[in-house]
């Protein structure tokens, strides 16, 4: 009996039951509501609205941040913030935060917001943040390639085309899915990115080698 | 007596009179006069008019007699007493029928504190024609004299025959013989003015050709006698649709094209909707949220078809998507609103299956070994589990296989989420000593469809 000795078996305390509905993430949908997503690949379930007036969502699989023309808001609670939507690298528990309509940076821990004197002479499509590094992809930079969104992901990188969304991986390959209008691309939690085509809501898992493009149903208001 | 009789007659509204009688003919009012004249009308037919009293005073009228005296004639009037105030009015039915040929006529008297209004309402009786109404159309000489065309498909002809007879013992003539009304139409038979000898019987026919979906009415005027059309009209029924999917094996936690196109042109644009239901295998639950289309997020959508198209649009798309859900059961899918010549409704049947993993992961804590599960298991059965937990040689750790049952924990949670089958779990393994040496795990997991096994090596 060299290694460790199992002694028991149990369910985990996290849930009373032990066992939970799973959870995808969040995406604000084309009303503005921030609605929960659940379940599994190819079935997909979205909750009652938790906030109305959301203009940005992102999610990591520590974190959900939500802003509104106002405020941001947070699991649990929220603080006031630049106007307009928001762009958001989460990193763990932390974010940056980029605020297109004022052109300002800040940095959001434990419902507190700081500002960061940091500026942007271009326009900022998405933040990497993480491993004490910090990356923004800006338009110039993405000239080249697309005039669509552009998602910074924790290895990879999503963005579309006119009519295709393009995973890039660190190797240089890609996986390309056909979309045709995509307006943005958000995190919508660890395994997944939501991508906006017109009334649409897109789901693409970003799991290596299940990479897979779904629609989400449409929410009910 | 007799000369105040004539004077009421004559003067049925005296100065100063605070009540008023007029005849109604739609929203137009005229005044009554000494005498109403309800016309002639057949033996057995009635006839209405609507009266108005008004009160054209300044103050309240206290109506405490009304009444419409004579053989055949009634009201509908409210009891009495009742007020009418100063520039408000009470509307009564007044009507006839008479059973009998004759002349017949009623004092009709209105009495208020104020003034007094009387009028002779006459009607006078004749023999009609009878009319015996041959299917397909339904009705009767009356009453009420009315003949109902029925259901036809917009753009058809249908037929209607009838007999026309004179049951008195007098020749009768026939001045009005007429058809109203946008669809019907007289398509044979005599040509008023004409006579029909005492007992004689002529045949006629009208036609119903409605040109597009909806309810019809027109009128048949004989000489006395009136009988009201009538008639549906419904859209020329679809071809019956073909409902079909994309290709490849129906599974749960799939997202599927559906696309409608007829067999034939359609004979007219139409419109309805397709709906989607979900009938679960298990009894454990009875639906299953997440079957649904995804561009609304619900079960119902609009579709469409052109005139000449064999193409159906779905919610102004060419196709559209949906959910299979996570529970093994039936998706029928149903056509509403529109009519089609057979029953298009389309069953697909999602098969139980193992257990389905989504994601897996297992991972060393302080004293602990977690292996968290996300899948789904669309047989409502999932709980049997074991565990065998290995080194990094390969070699089968003790105590051996881990057996655990969470059926019921499992059970539980789907009745409560009722949210389909999809679950997140883990299972935590307290250890005590060194971990670093557990390498891996075999999981086996049962459900109502067998055994799957997975193989997760510890981060």
């Amino acid at each position: 009996m060299k290694h460790a000795l199992l002694l028991l078996i149990a369910m985990c305390a996290w849930s009373q039951s032990g066992i939970e509905t799973p959870s995808i993430g969040m995406v604000a949908d084309s009303l503005g509501s921030l609605r929960a997503v659940q379940g599994v690949a190819g079935n997909f379930l979205l909750g009652p609205p938790m906030a109305t007036g959301v203009l940005s969502a992102a999610c990591s699989e520590l974190l959900c941040l939500a802003k509104t023309d106002s405020k941001i808001l947070s699991p649990t609670g929220q603080t006031s913030a630049p106007p307009g939507p928001a762009i958001f690298g989460l990193d763990r528990d932390i974010a940056v935060i980029f605020f297109p309509q004022s052109q300002s940076f800040a940095r959001w821990r434990d419902n507190i917001l700081e500002s960061l004197d940091w500026t942007s002479d271009d326009e900022v499509l998405s933040i990497r943040s993480g491993n004490n590094r910090l990356e923004i992809a800006s338009r110039r930079d993405w000239a080249g390639l697309t005039n669509g969104p552009v998602l910074l992901l924790k290895e990879d990188v999503l963005f579309a085309t006119a009519d295709e969304l393009v995973l890039r991986h660190p190797d240089a390959s890609e996986s390309r899915f056909e979309l045709t209008g995509a307006e943005s691309i958000t995190s919508m939690g660890p395994h997944y990115a939501a991508i906006r085509a017109g009334d649409l809501t897109f789901a693409l898992r970003l799991d290596p080698g299940h990479e897979q493009l779904f629609l989400l149903p449409a929410s009910i208001p | 007596m007799k000369s105040a009789v004539v004077l009421a007659c004559l003067f049925p509204f005296v100065a100063p009179a605070q009540i008023a009688l007029y005849v109604m003919n739609g929203s137009t009012a005229t005044p009554a006069g000494a005498a109403l004249d309800l016309g002639r009308i057949a033996v057995g037919d009635s006839v209405s008019v609507r009266l108005r009293i008004k009160n054209i005073g300044t103050s309240v009228a206290n109506i405490s007699r009304f009444a419409a005296d004579g053989v055949g004639f009634t009201t509908d009037r409210l009891s009495v007493p009742f007020p009418i105030a100063p520039g408000s009015a009470q509307d009564v039915l007044l009507s006839f029928r008479g059973s009998a040929p004759a002349v017949y006529s009623a004092n009709v008297q209105i009495n208020s504190q104020i003034n007094n209004i009387s009028v002779i309402a006459i009607a006078t009786v004749v023999n009609g024609p009878s009319l015996t109404v041959f299917p397909v159309c339904t009705g009767s000489d009356g009453p009420p004299p009315a003949i109902d065309f029925g259901r036809v498909q917009a753009g058809q002809l249908r037929l209607c025959n009838f007999y026309l007879q004179n049951t008195s013992a007098q020749p009768m003539t026939i001045a009005t013989f007429q058809v109203n009304g946008s669809a019907f139409r007289q398509s044979s038979g005599p040509k008023a003015p004409f006579t029909m000898a005492p007992g004689e019987t002529t045949a006629f026919v009208i036609d119903f050709t409605p040109s597009t979906a909806g309810l019809y009415s027109g009128v048949l005027a004989i000489e006395t006698r009136t009988f009201a059309l009538s008639g549906t009209a419904f859209d020329s029924p679809l071809p019956k649709p073909l409902l079909e999917f994309d290709s490849g094996p129906m599974q749960s936690a799939q997202q599927r094209r559906l696309t409608m196109r007829l067999p034939a042109a359609a004979p007219a644009t139409a419109s309805g909707f397709v709906n989607l239901a979900f009938t679960p295998d298990t009894t454990l639950v009875t639906d299953d949220p997440a079957v649904v289309f995804l561009a609304t997020g619900t079960r119902t959508l609009p579709f469409s078809v052109t005139q000449g198209s064999t193409q159906i649009s779905i919610s102004g798309q060419a196709s559209a998507m949906f959910q299979t859900g996570t529970s093994s059961g039936r998706i029928r899918f149903t056509l509403t609103g529109v009519s089609t010549d057979g029953d298009p409704t389309t069953t697909l049947t999602i098969p139980a299956a193992l257990l389905s993993f989504d994601t897996m992961t297992a991972t060393r804590r302080a004293g602990n070994l977690d292996i968290q599960v996300t899948g789904f298991d669309n047989t409502y059965a999932a709980g049997a589990m074991v565990f065998t937990f290995f080194d990094t040689s390969g070699q089968t750790l003790q105590p051996g296989a881990i057996l655990a049952d969470f059926t019921q924990a499992f059970r539980a949670f789907f009745t409560t989420t009722k949210a389909g089958s999809a679950f997140q779990v883990r299972v935590s393994f307290p250890v005590t000593g060194d971990t670093s040496g557990i390498a891996g795990v075999e999981m086996k997991l049962s459900n109502g469809a067998g055994t799957t096994t997975a193989h997760l090596t510890f981060k």
